[in-house]
């Protein structure tokens, strides 16, 4: 279909988001995508969803934290906001969603909220709750593995 | 603004990782709401310094019965900052509006739990704050989350309606749980709540703070008195002039 002239297309806002999960999540765009529609859909109901049409359009995720930004139309920012801040599991793995901000255009966005990327972690043996524990590192955040699952900590937690 | 958080061992994230994402977020202060018997071993100093965030030592009373909430509620009140009951019980809700010395009745309408105007009024008059827990909606979805959205609602009018102080949190169980304060207006308009009574919620919970560590300074003795020769722990308050000579 032909493309609609300019002052007829919709108009956007893009919600610059950073995503965290423990360091064995699995977690692609399109659970994202799947989960965003869900929640705004629960929220709101199909026409506030249909109204507020969000849309993954960028996604990175690797090793426990990522970044996304998520088209809405303009005027629904807040209602956005809201189905994002409801995204509590991807797929069954429990994310953080931190909205860093809002930018009219995906190119401002990227040069405002998108400058650092989140740093890989590694994997290192630390001393936690006086026990040796293999625990994955990303600068002073520290997610230990415990039995069967994870504890998040810093490395004011470290040695004691 | 102040958020309410369960760490190790009664959530999964240790005080200090909930303190750093809390201050990711924006927030200036946590409180940590740890059940009586999962106490936080942590070194709030450090935590404070490192991430510039407040940590509010609190205790979330969870009892079966009000004899032995009361019970913990006499031994918890004297040690800690903020004391929490664990609501959501018709007799625990009552018991914990009708006692001052309780800071907070935490998820009032959770399981079997409700609100009416004398719990709400009781509230009031007693200066319990009634906790807006925002976690089913954040958390849960379906027929859980509609049932959860319309007791917040009714919650609201009530505390409207008696002028019952409230709090509201998150309360998150670990540090991906923690969502930030302009999240959580955009979620509690949703509730039925102005940006504005979000905010003074999540600042109540600072208040709170403030007064009762105010209050076991050990030279307190009633709401702008002071033992003398105390120092000048109310003099920036401008409270000076109302400060009573020992005996």
């Amino acid at each position: 279909m032909k493309h609609l002239p300019k002052h007829l297309r919709p108009r956007y806002r893009y919600l610059w988001v950073r995503i965290e999960a423990w360091p064995d999540a699995d977690v692609g765009r399109r659970a994202l995508q799947r989960a965003v529609w869900a929640e705004a859909r629960g929220l709101f109901g199909d026409a506030g969803s249909a109204a507020i049409d969000p849309t993954v359009v960028q996604f990175a995720f690797e090793d426990g934290a990522g970044t996304a930004a998520v088209r809405v139309r303009r005027g629904e920012v807040d209602r956005g906001r809201a189905a994002l801040a409801c995204v509590a599991a991807l797929d069954g793995d429990p994310v953080g969603i931190r909205i860093q901000g809002v930018s009219g255009t995906i190119h401002a966005g990227e040069e405002r909220y998108m400058r650092a990327r989140p740093e890989g972690g590694s994997e290192k043996t630390v001393v936690f709750g006086g026990v040796e524990r293999a625990a994955v590192v990303r600068s002073d955040r520290v997610d230990v593995r415990t039995d069967g699952a994870f504890a998040g900590a810093t490395d004011l937690d470290l040695g004691r | 603004m102040y958020e309410a958080v369960h760490a190790r061992p009664d959530g999964e994230s240790t005080v200090a990782r909930m303190a750093a994402t809390a201050a990711d977020c924006g927030f200036g202060g946590i409180v940590v709401r740890n059940h009586g018997g999962e106490r936080a071993e942590y070194d709030a100093d450090a935590i404070a310094e490192r991430y510039g965030v407040d940590v509010v030592d609190g205790v979330e009373i969870r009892a079966a019965d009000t004899s032995r909430a009361g019970g913990y509620l006499g031994s918890h009140r004297p040690e800690r900052t903020v004391v929490l009951v664990h609501g959501g019980d018709p007799a625990i809700n009552r018991f914990a509006v009708e006692n001052a010395r309780v800071d907070v009745l935490a998820h009032p309408m959770a399981g079997d739990g409700d609100v009416n105007h004398v719990i709400a009024e009781a509230a009031a008059e007693h200066g319990v704050a009634l906790e807006v827990d925002l976690s089913p909606v954040l958390r849960a979805s379906g027929g859980r989350r509609a049932r959860a959205i319309a007791d917040l609602r009714k919650l609201r009018e009530l505390i409207d309606h008696a002028g019952a102080p409230y709090v509201v949190s998150a309360d998150a169980r670990s540090h991906l749980q923690v969502r930030a304060p302009r999240e959580l207006v955009a979620v509690g308009e949703v509730v039925g709540f102005d940006r504005e009574a979000i905010e003074a919620g999540m600042a109540e919970w600072k208040r709170i703070a403030a007064r009762n560590r105010e209050r076991l300074a050990p030279d307190y003795v009633e709401p702008g008195v002071w033992r003398a020769g105390s120092g000048d722990a109310g003099a920036e308050d401008g409270n000076a002039g109302t400060r009573e000579e020992e005996p």
